[in-house]
Protein backbone atom coordinates (compact mmCIF):
# COMPACT_ATOMS: atom_id res chain seq x y z
CA UNK A 1 0.00 0.00 0.00
CA UNK A 2 2.36 2.87 -1.44
CA UNK A 3 0.24 6.43 -1.83
CA UNK A 4 -0.30 7.55 -5.30
CA UNK A 5 1.83 10.12 -6.55
CA UNK A 6 1.45 13.72 -5.75
CA UNK A 7 3.26 16.48 -5.15
CA UNK A 8 2.84 18.54 -1.86
CA UNK A 9 2.24 22.14 -0.92
CA UNK A 10 2.88 23.63 2.12
CA UNK A 11 1.71 27.43 2.93
CA UNK A 12 2.72 29.70 5.66
CA UNK A 13 -0.96 31.74 5.56
CA UNK A 14 -4.35 31.26 5.30
CA UNK A 15 -4.53 33.59 2.55
CA UNK A 16 -1.30 31.50 0.71
CA UNK A 17 -3.43 28.18 1.30
CA UNK A 18 -6.53 29.87 -0.58
CA UNK A 19 -4.47 31.10 -3.46
CA UNK A 20 -3.05 27.26 -3.86
CA UNK A 21 -6.52 26.17 -3.96
CA UNK A 22 -7.97 27.99 -6.64
CA UNK A 23 -4.09 27.66 -8.77
CA UNK A 24 -4.57 24.06 -8.72
CA UNK A 25 -8.37 23.61 -8.48
CA UNK A 26 -8.48 21.77 -11.95
CA UNK A 27 -5.29 19.83 -11.30
CA UNK A 28 -7.15 17.87 -7.89
CA UNK A 29 -6.13 19.57 -5.21
CA UNK A 30 -6.88 18.46 -1.66
CA UNK A 31 -5.83 19.99 2.07
CA UNK A 32 -4.30 17.58 4.42
CA UNK A 33 -4.67 18.16 7.98
CA UNK A 34 -3.96 15.35 10.18
CA UNK A 35 -4.49 13.00 7.53
CA UNK A 36 -5.96 9.83 9.20
CA UNK A 37 -8.84 10.03 6.78
CA UNK A 38 -7.41 11.30 3.35
CA UNK A 39 -4.18 9.36 3.50
CA UNK A 40 -6.22 6.08 4.26
CA UNK A 41 -8.36 7.15 1.47
CA UNK A 42 -5.69 7.54 -1.16
CA UNK A 43 -3.51 4.36 0.23
CA UNK A 44 -6.51 2.28 -0.89
CA UNK A 45 -5.79 0.08 -4.03
CA UNK A 46 -6.97 1.22 -7.69
CA UNK A 47 -8.94 -1.70 -9.20
CA UNK A 48 -7.57 -4.46 -7.21
CA UNK A 49 -8.75 -7.37 -8.91
CA UNK A 50 -8.14 -6.35 -12.72
CA UNK A 51 -5.04 -5.32 -12.78
CA UNK A 52 -2.74 -7.61 -15.15
CA UNK A 53 0.48 -8.85 -14.64
CA UNK A 54 4.04 -6.42 -16.37
CA UNK A 55 4.84 -8.04 -19.32
CA UNK A 56 8.12 -6.24 -18.62
CA UNK A 57 9.11 -2.87 -19.12
CA UNK A 58 11.10 -0.23 -17.90
CA UNK A 59 10.16 -0.37 -13.95
CA UNK A 60 9.89 -3.99 -14.26
CA UNK A 61 12.56 -5.48 -16.06
CA UNK A 62 11.76 -9.03 -16.25
CA UNK A 63 7.94 -8.47 -15.88
CA UNK A 64 5.75 -11.21 -14.18
CA UNK A 65 5.01 -8.91 -11.03
CA UNK A 66 1.37 -6.88 -10.98
CA UNK A 67 1.45 -3.69 -13.11
CA UNK A 68 1.32 -0.74 -11.04
CA UNK A 69 -0.08 2.85 -11.80
CA UNK A 70 3.64 4.11 -12.58
CA UNK A 71 4.31 0.50 -15.02
CA UNK A 72 5.84 1.34 -18.19
CA UNK A 73 3.80 -1.50 -19.14
CA UNK A 74 0.97 0.92 -19.94
CA UNK A 75 2.63 3.18 -22.24
CA UNK A 76 4.19 0.86 -24.26
CA UNK A 77 2.42 -2.05 -25.12
CA UNK A 78 -1.05 -1.99 -24.31
CA UNK A 79 -1.92 -2.67 -28.05
CA UNK A 80 -4.92 -5.23 -27.24
CA UNK A 81 -8.16 -3.87 -27.03
CA UNK A 82 -8.99 -5.59 -23.53
CA UNK A 83 -5.92 -4.27 -22.21
CA UNK A 84 -6.74 -0.29 -23.74
CA UNK A 85 -10.30 -0.84 -21.82
CA UNK A 86 -8.44 -1.93 -18.84
CA UNK A 87 -5.83 0.86 -19.17
CA UNK A 88 -8.68 3.80 -19.21
CA UNK A 89 -10.30 2.11 -16.42
CA UNK A 90 -7.07 2.19 -14.33
CA UNK A 91 -6.20 6.09 -15.63
CA UNK A 92 -9.53 6.97 -14.77
CA UNK A 93 -9.49 5.82 -11.13
CA UNK A 94 -6.29 7.93 -10.88
CA UNK A 95 -7.71 10.72 -12.24
CA UNK A 96 -10.07 10.71 -9.03
CA UNK A 97 -6.41 11.05 -7.05
CA UNK A 98 -5.89 14.68 -5.91
CA UNK A 99 -2.65 15.71 -7.88
CA UNK A 100 -1.79 18.31 -5.22
CA UNK A 101 -2.03 18.42 -1.29
CA UNK A 102 -1.93 21.27 0.01
CA UNK A 103 -0.55 20.74 3.84
CA UNK A 104 -1.72 23.04 5.95
CA UNK A 105 0.21 22.26 9.39
CA UNK A 106 2.52 25.20 9.67
CA UNK A 107 -0.42 28.08 9.83
CA UNK A 108 -0.03 29.26 12.98
CA UNK A 109 -3.66 31.34 13.08
CA UNK A 110 -5.21 27.45 12.21
CA UNK A 111 -4.28 25.88 15.66
CA UNK A 112 -5.33 26.42 19.19
CA UNK A 113 -8.55 26.62 21.47
CA UNK A 114 -9.07 30.27 23.23
CA UNK A 115 -12.79 31.71 24.65
CA UNK A 116 -13.22 35.71 23.99
CA UNK A 117 -14.09 38.33 25.70
CA UNK A 118 -17.67 37.30 25.00
CA UNK A 119 -17.19 33.50 26.34
CA UNK A 120 -17.30 32.31 23.38
CA UNK A 121 -15.35 28.98 22.02
CA UNK A 122 -13.18 29.31 19.41
CA UNK A 123 -11.00 26.18 18.10
CA UNK A 124 -8.80 26.11 15.23
CA UNK A 125 -9.35 23.89 12.55
CA UNK A 126 -6.08 22.15 12.97
CA UNK A 127 -6.27 21.83 16.73
CA UNK A 128 -6.06 17.73 17.19
CA UNK A 129 -8.78 15.81 18.84
CA UNK A 130 -6.29 14.98 22.12
CA UNK A 131 -5.59 19.10 22.47
CA UNK A 132 -9.62 19.44 22.53
CA UNK A 133 -9.90 16.39 24.98
CA UNK A 134 -7.55 17.54 27.44
CA UNK A 135 -9.22 21.26 27.40
CA UNK A 136 -9.96 21.87 30.88
CA UNK A 137 -12.00 24.82 29.52
CA UNK A 138 -13.93 22.61 26.98
CA UNK A 139 -14.77 19.61 29.14
CA UNK A 140 -16.02 22.48 32.01
CA UNK A 141 -18.17 24.80 29.80
CA UNK A 142 -18.53 22.23 26.72
CA UNK A 143 -18.82 19.07 27.93
CA UNK A 144 -20.52 17.34 25.19
CA UNK A 145 -17.05 18.14 22.94
CA UNK A 146 -14.71 16.54 25.55
CA UNK A 147 -17.04 13.45 25.54
CA UNK A 148 -16.84 13.53 21.77
CA UNK A 149 -13.13 14.18 21.75
CA UNK A 150 -12.61 11.12 24.19
CA UNK A 151 -14.51 8.18 21.98
CA UNK A 152 -13.15 9.22 18.86
CA UNK A 153 -10.63 6.70 17.43
CA UNK A 154 -7.65 5.84 19.14
CA UNK A 155 -5.57 8.00 21.12
CA UNK A 156 -2.76 7.59 17.82
CA UNK A 157 -5.73 8.70 15.97
CA UNK A 158 -6.42 11.75 18.27
CA UNK A 159 -2.95 12.92 18.17
CA UNK A 160 -3.46 13.25 14.16
CA UNK A 161 -6.48 13.88 13.48
CA UNK A 162 -8.45 17.60 13.57
CA UNK A 163 -11.49 18.87 14.68
CA UNK A 164 -11.96 20.94 11.51
CA UNK A 165 -11.11 17.51 9.17
CA UNK A 166 -13.53 15.64 11.55
CA UNK A 167 -16.10 18.14 10.31
CA UNK A 168 -15.23 18.51 6.63
CA UNK A 169 -15.37 15.04 5.74
CA UNK A 170 -19.01 15.02 6.99
CA UNK A 171 -19.29 11.59 7.96
CA UNK A 172 -23.00 11.06 9.91
CA UNK A 173 -21.23 9.60 12.99
CA UNK A 174 -17.94 12.09 13.47
CA UNK A 175 -17.56 12.12 17.35
CA UNK A 176 -16.77 15.99 17.34
CA UNK A 177 -19.26 16.83 14.73
CA UNK A 178 -22.39 15.49 16.82
CA UNK A 179 -21.58 17.24 19.67
CA UNK A 180 -20.79 20.76 17.49
CA UNK A 181 -24.00 20.24 16.22
CA UNK A 182 -25.71 20.33 19.38
CA UNK A 183 -23.48 23.02 21.30
CA UNK A 184 -24.73 25.25 18.05
CA UNK A 185 -21.06 25.61 16.78
CA UNK A 186 -20.32 27.80 13.66
CA UNK A 187 -18.12 26.96 10.79
CA UNK A 188 -15.97 29.73 9.91
CA UNK A 189 -14.94 29.03 5.97
CA UNK A 190 -12.24 31.23 4.19
CA UNK A 191 -11.79 31.63 0.58
CA UNK A 192 -9.69 34.45 -1.89
CA UNK A 193 -12.94 35.97 -2.14
CA UNK A 194 -13.55 36.33 1.63
CA UNK A 195 -14.96 34.54 4.88
CA UNK A 196 -18.17 33.47 5.74
CA UNK A 197 -20.14 31.53 8.75
CA UNK A 198 -22.32 28.34 8.39
CA UNK A 199 -24.01 26.77 11.11
CA UNK A 200 -22.56 23.39 11.72
CA UNK A 201 -26.10 21.98 11.25
CA UNK A 202 -26.37 23.23 7.99
CA UNK A 203 -23.06 22.32 7.09
CA UNK A 204 -23.19 18.72 5.73
CA UNK A 205 -25.78 17.53 2.65
CA UNK A 206 -25.22 14.03 2.46
CA UNK A 207 -22.48 11.57 3.90
CA UNK A 208 -19.12 12.92 2.93
CA UNK A 209 -21.24 16.28 0.82
CA UNK A 210 -20.88 19.33 2.14
CA UNK A 211 -22.10 23.04 0.87
CA UNK A 212 -18.31 23.70 0.93
CA UNK A 213 -17.52 24.92 -2.64
CA UNK A 214 -13.76 24.90 -4.60
CA UNK A 215 -11.36 27.11 -3.62
CA UNK A 216 -12.69 27.13 0.31
CA UNK A 217 -11.06 25.86 3.40
CA UNK A 218 -12.79 25.35 7.13
CA UNK A 219 -10.20 28.01 9.92
CA UNK A 220 -12.42 27.69 13.05
CA UNK A 221 -15.55 26.64 14.84
CA UNK A 222 -16.79 28.63 17.41
CA UNK A 223 -19.38 27.57 20.65
CA UNK A 224 -21.50 30.32 21.78
CA UNK A 225 -21.10 30.66 25.49
CA UNK A 226 -23.13 28.67 27.69
CA UNK A 227 -25.88 30.85 29.61
CA UNK A 228 -26.04 30.08 33.18
CA UNK A 229 -27.76 26.58 34.67
CA UNK A 230 -26.44 24.71 30.80
CA UNK A 231 -25.58 21.20 31.19
CA UNK A 232 -24.43 18.96 28.29
CA UNK A 233 -23.03 15.35 27.40
CA UNK A 234 -22.45 13.09 24.74
CA UNK A 235 -23.01 9.37 24.65
CA UNK A 236 -21.35 6.87 21.45
CA UNK A 237 -22.86 3.71 21.19
CA UNK A 238 -20.59 1.61 19.73
CA UNK A 239 -19.39 -2.39 19.36
CA UNK A 240 -15.97 -1.73 20.86
CA UNK A 241 -14.38 0.87 23.28
CA UNK A 242 -11.89 2.23 20.47
CA UNK A 243 -10.82 2.10 16.73
CA UNK A 244 -14.94 1.78 16.10
CA UNK A 245 -17.66 4.00 14.26
CA UNK A 246 -20.86 4.27 16.43
CA UNK A 247 -24.18 2.51 15.99
CA UNK A 248 -25.73 6.06 17.41
CA UNK A 249 -24.24 9.14 18.84
CA UNK A 250 -26.48 11.06 20.99
CA UNK A 251 -25.38 14.67 22.38
CA UNK A 252 -27.70 16.75 24.44
CA UNK A 253 -27.38 20.48 24.94
CA UNK A 254 -29.68 21.82 27.47
CA UNK A 255 -30.64 25.13 29.22
CA UNK A 256 -32.53 25.56 32.71
CA UNK A 257 -34.61 28.27 33.76
CA UNK A 258 -33.07 27.99 37.44
CA UNK A 259 -31.49 25.37 39.24
CA UNK A 260 -34.49 22.25 39.70
CA UNK A 261 -36.48 24.56 37.28
CA UNK A 262 -37.92 23.96 34.13
CA UNK A 263 -36.27 23.91 30.95
CA UNK A 264 -35.21 27.07 28.90
CA UNK A 265 -34.14 25.25 25.83
CA UNK A 266 -32.77 22.23 24.48
CA UNK A 267 -30.95 20.95 21.52
CA UNK A 268 -30.49 16.80 20.49
CA UNK A 269 -28.25 15.99 17.81
CA UNK A 270 -28.45 12.16 16.70
CA UNK A 271 -25.34 10.89 14.80
CA UNK A 272 -25.57 7.64 12.71
CA UNK A 273 -29.03 7.71 12.30
CA UNK A 274 -29.49 9.14 8.84
CA UNK A 275 -27.45 10.98 6.16
CA UNK A 276 -26.33 13.75 8.46
CA UNK A 277 -26.48 14.86 11.86
CA UNK A 278 -30.17 15.25 12.43
CA UNK A 279 -31.44 17.99 15.15
CA UNK A 280 -34.32 16.28 16.79
CA UNK A 281 -36.60 19.41 16.80
CA UNK A 282 -39.44 17.50 18.34
CA UNK A 283 -37.88 16.99 21.73
CA UNK A 284 -38.42 20.75 21.98
CA UNK A 285 -42.10 20.59 22.29
CA UNK A 286 -41.87 17.82 24.71
CA UNK A 287 -39.57 20.09 26.84
CA UNK A 288 -39.11 23.23 26.59
CA UNK A 289 -41.18 25.12 29.15
CA UNK A 290 -41.66 22.08 31.43
CA UNK A 291 -40.28 20.21 34.63
CA UNK A 292 -37.64 17.54 33.38
CA UNK A 293 -39.32 14.72 35.63
CA UNK A 294 -39.10 11.39 34.48
CA UNK A 295 -42.45 10.93 32.68
CA UNK A 296 -41.03 14.26 30.45
CA UNK A 297 -37.74 13.27 29.17
CA UNK A 298 -39.47 9.95 28.72
CA UNK A 299 -42.00 11.21 26.48
CA UNK A 300 -38.89 13.61 24.94
CA UNK A 301 -36.70 10.44 24.15
CA UNK A 302 -39.74 9.04 22.26
CA UNK A 303 -40.17 11.93 20.27
CA UNK A 304 -36.23 11.83 19.31
CA UNK A 305 -36.60 7.79 18.03
CA UNK A 306 -39.58 9.51 16.03
CA UNK A 307 -37.40 11.94 14.23
CA UNK A 308 -34.15 9.43 13.80
CA UNK A 309 -33.80 7.86 10.05
CA UNK A 310 -32.15 4.91 10.48
CA UNK A 311 -30.74 2.50 8.03
CA UNK A 312 -29.76 -1.19 8.56
CA UNK A 313 -26.28 -1.86 7.62
CA UNK A 314 -23.63 -3.73 9.63
CA UNK A 315 -23.60 -1.98 12.26
CA UNK A 316 -26.67 -2.50 13.14
CA UNK A 317 -30.31 -2.60 11.85
CA UNK A 318 -32.70 0.41 11.61
CA UNK A 319 -34.67 -1.38 14.61
CA UNK A 320 -32.04 -1.91 16.98
CA UNK A 321 -30.93 1.83 15.84
CA UNK A 322 -34.38 3.08 17.05
CA UNK A 323 -34.08 1.32 19.88
CA UNK A 324 -31.03 2.66 21.11
CA UNK A 325 -31.60 6.32 19.91
CA UNK A 326 -34.39 6.32 22.15
CA UNK A 327 -32.34 4.98 25.42
CA UNK A 328 -29.31 7.00 24.69
CA UNK A 329 -31.02 10.24 24.01
CA UNK A 330 -33.24 9.64 27.30
CA UNK A 331 -29.98 8.94 29.55
CA UNK A 332 -28.32 11.79 27.99
CA UNK A 333 -30.83 14.18 29.33
CA UNK A 334 -31.06 13.06 32.12
CA UNK A 335 -26.93 13.77 32.39
CA UNK A 336 -27.72 16.65 30.96
CA UNK A 337 -30.00 17.55 33.31
CA UNK A 338 -27.60 16.74 35.98
CA UNK A 339 -24.73 19.33 34.90
CA UNK A 340 -27.36 22.15 34.50
CA UNK A 341 -27.96 21.56 38.18
CA UNK A 342 -31.55 19.95 38.14
CA UNK A 343 -32.34 17.11 39.54
CA UNK A 344 -34.00 13.84 37.60
CA UNK B 1 9.47 16.41 -7.41
CA UNK B 2 11.40 14.97 -4.47
CA UNK B 3 11.96 18.09 -1.65
CA UNK B 4 14.61 18.44 1.13
CA UNK B 5 13.58 18.17 4.71
CA UNK B 6 15.80 17.74 8.12
CA UNK B 7 14.53 15.49 10.15
CA UNK B 8 16.45 14.70 13.61
CA UNK B 9 16.19 11.13 14.55
CA UNK B 10 17.26 9.63 17.98
CA UNK B 11 19.35 12.86 18.08
CA UNK B 12 20.92 12.72 14.62
CA UNK B 13 20.15 15.09 12.44
CA UNK B 14 19.41 13.78 8.93
CA UNK B 15 18.79 15.83 5.39
CA UNK B 16 16.90 13.63 2.93
CA UNK B 17 15.63 14.58 -0.49
CA UNK B 18 11.72 12.98 -0.13
CA UNK B 19 9.42 12.16 -2.81
CA UNK B 20 5.92 13.93 -1.10
CA UNK B 21 4.50 10.18 -1.11
CA UNK B 22 6.59 8.76 1.03
CA UNK B 23 5.49 8.51 4.73
CA UNK B 24 7.96 9.04 7.21
CA UNK B 25 7.35 4.94 8.58
CA UNK B 26 9.15 4.54 4.89
CA UNK B 27 11.90 6.84 5.16
CA UNK B 28 12.98 5.46 8.44
CA UNK B 29 13.08 2.27 7.32
CA UNK B 30 14.25 2.66 4.16
CA UNK B 31 16.35 5.48 4.21
CA UNK B 32 17.50 5.39 7.57
CA UNK B 33 17.62 1.59 7.85
CA UNK B 34 16.03 1.56 11.47
CA UNK B 35 13.81 -1.13 10.96
CA UNK B 36 12.43 -0.98 14.47
CA UNK B 37 9.50 0.53 14.09
CA UNK B 38 7.09 -1.72 11.81
CA UNK B 39 4.53 -1.59 8.95
CA UNK B 40 2.03 -4.07 9.95
CA UNK B 41 -1.66 -2.50 8.44
CA UNK B 42 -0.35 0.78 6.78
CA UNK B 43 -4.17 2.44 7.47
CA UNK B 44 -3.31 3.78 11.32
CA UNK B 45 -5.49 0.88 13.01
CA UNK B 46 -2.79 -1.24 14.54
CA UNK B 47 0.02 1.21 16.05
CA UNK B 48 3.15 -1.34 14.99
CA UNK B 49 4.44 2.03 13.56
CA UNK B 50 4.14 4.42 16.53
CA UNK B 51 7.17 6.68 17.14
CA UNK B 52 7.36 9.85 18.97
CA UNK B 53 7.36 13.33 17.06
CA UNK B 54 7.99 15.81 19.33
CA UNK B 55 7.21 14.08 22.06
CA UNK B 56 3.61 13.05 20.56
CA UNK B 57 2.65 9.34 19.81
CA UNK B 58 2.24 9.37 16.45
CA UNK B 59 1.67 6.63 13.68
CA UNK B 60 4.18 7.40 11.56
CA UNK B 61 2.35 5.42 8.37
CA UNK B 62 -0.53 7.93 8.21
CA UNK B 63 2.40 11.00 8.29
CA UNK B 64 4.23 11.80 5.19
CA UNK B 65 7.98 12.57 6.03
CA UNK B 66 7.89 15.99 4.43
CA UNK B 67 5.25 16.94 7.15
CA UNK B 68 8.01 15.75 9.72
CA UNK B 69 10.75 18.19 8.34
CA UNK B 70 12.16 19.93 11.78
CA UNK B 71 10.68 17.43 14.12
CA UNK B 72 12.28 15.54 16.76
CA UNK B 73 11.80 11.85 15.98
CA UNK B 74 12.00 8.77 18.60
CA UNK B 75 12.10 5.40 17.52
CA UNK B 76 11.66 2.07 19.45
CA UNK B 77 15.81 2.16 18.68
CA UNK B 78 16.61 5.13 20.89
CA UNK B 79 14.95 3.46 24.18
CA UNK B 80 17.99 1.09 25.02
CA UNK B 81 20.55 2.84 27.17
CA UNK B 82 24.22 2.14 26.27
CA UNK B 83 23.48 -0.89 24.62
CA UNK B 84 21.45 -2.13 27.52
CA UNK B 85 18.02 -2.76 27.72
CA UNK B 86 15.96 0.77 29.82
CA UNK B 87 13.94 0.03 32.85
CA UNK B 88 10.63 -0.42 30.32
CA UNK B 89 11.62 -2.92 28.10
CA UNK B 90 13.69 -5.04 30.72
CA UNK B 91 10.23 -4.98 32.14
CA UNK B 92 8.52 -6.20 28.97
CA UNK B 93 11.27 -8.97 29.06
CA UNK B 94 10.56 -10.37 32.41
CA UNK B 95 7.04 -10.01 32.70
CA UNK B 96 6.77 -11.92 29.55
CA UNK B 97 5.19 -8.97 27.72
CA UNK B 98 6.39 -10.42 24.68
CA UNK B 99 5.12 -13.08 22.16
CA UNK B 100 5.81 -12.59 18.63
CA UNK B 101 7.04 -9.39 19.01
CA UNK B 102 5.75 -7.37 15.97
CA UNK B 103 3.50 -4.96 18.21
CA UNK B 104 6.49 -4.52 20.55
CA UNK B 105 8.35 -1.35 18.86
CA UNK B 106 4.51 0.30 19.43
CA UNK B 107 3.29 -1.03 22.48
CA UNK B 108 6.94 0.23 23.82
CA UNK B 109 6.64 4.06 22.39
CA UNK B 110 2.87 4.16 23.38
CA UNK B 111 4.01 3.26 26.76
CA UNK B 112 7.00 5.69 26.77
CA UNK B 113 4.88 9.31 26.07
CA UNK B 114 2.16 7.86 28.78
CA UNK B 115 4.61 7.41 31.66
CA UNK B 116 6.40 10.56 30.39
CA UNK B 117 2.79 12.52 30.56
CA UNK B 118 1.70 10.75 33.61
CA UNK B 119 4.70 8.40 35.80
CA UNK B 120 1.93 6.54 37.97
CA UNK B 121 -1.33 5.69 35.48
CA UNK B 122 -3.91 3.47 36.75
CA UNK B 123 -4.42 -0.13 34.81
CA UNK B 124 -7.36 2.20 33.26
CA UNK B 125 -5.26 4.72 31.91
CA UNK B 126 -2.72 2.26 30.58
CA UNK B 127 -5.28 0.29 28.92
CA UNK B 128 -6.86 3.37 27.42
CA UNK B 129 -3.61 4.19 26.51
CA UNK B 130 -2.57 1.21 24.32
CA UNK B 131 -6.26 1.41 22.82
CA UNK B 132 -4.89 1.75 19.78
CA UNK B 133 -2.19 -0.55 19.35
CA UNK B 134 -3.29 -4.15 18.46
CA UNK B 135 -1.41 -6.77 19.60
CA UNK B 136 -2.56 -10.38 17.42
CA UNK B 137 -1.33 -12.75 19.77
CA UNK B 138 -3.66 -10.58 22.18
CA UNK B 139 -0.86 -10.43 25.07
CA UNK B 140 -2.36 -7.49 26.21
CA UNK B 141 -2.24 -8.48 29.83
CA UNK B 142 1.12 -9.10 30.47
CA UNK B 143 1.76 -5.91 28.07
CA UNK B 144 -0.30 -3.99 30.83
CA UNK B 145 1.65 -6.05 33.60
CA UNK B 146 4.60 -4.82 32.46
CA UNK B 147 3.69 -1.00 32.04
CA UNK B 148 2.26 -1.34 35.58
CA UNK B 149 5.23 -2.60 37.21
CA UNK B 150 7.34 0.22 35.82
CA UNK B 151 4.55 2.77 36.50
CA UNK B 152 4.34 1.40 40.01
CA UNK B 153 7.89 2.04 41.04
Amino acid sequence: MILPRFDILIPDTIGEACAMLSQYADKGVKIIAGGTDLLVDLKRPIVPSEIPTCKGCSTHKSGGVRSTIDCGWWETDSSQESDQALLKKVQDSIHKYPEYLISIHKIKELHGISVNEKGNLRIGAMTTITEIERSKVVREKWTALAEGADSLGSPLVRNRGTIGGNIANARPAADTFIPSVALSGILTIQSEKGSRKIPVDKFATAPGKTVMKEGEIITAIEYPAPPKFTGSAYYKLANRKALEISNVGVAVWIALEKPGGPVADIRVALGAVGPTPIVAESVKNELIGKLPDNETIKKAAGAARDDARPIDDHRGSAWYRSMMVELVTDRMIRLAVKRAGGEV
Amino acid sequence: MKKLVTITVNGVTHELAVEPRRTLLEVVREDLGLTGSKKGCGIGDCGACTMLVDGVATFSCLMLAIQADGCVVETVESLAENGKLNKLQRSFVDVGAIQCGYCTPGMLMMATELLRRNPHPSEKEIRRSLSGNLCRCTGYQKIVEAIKAVAGE
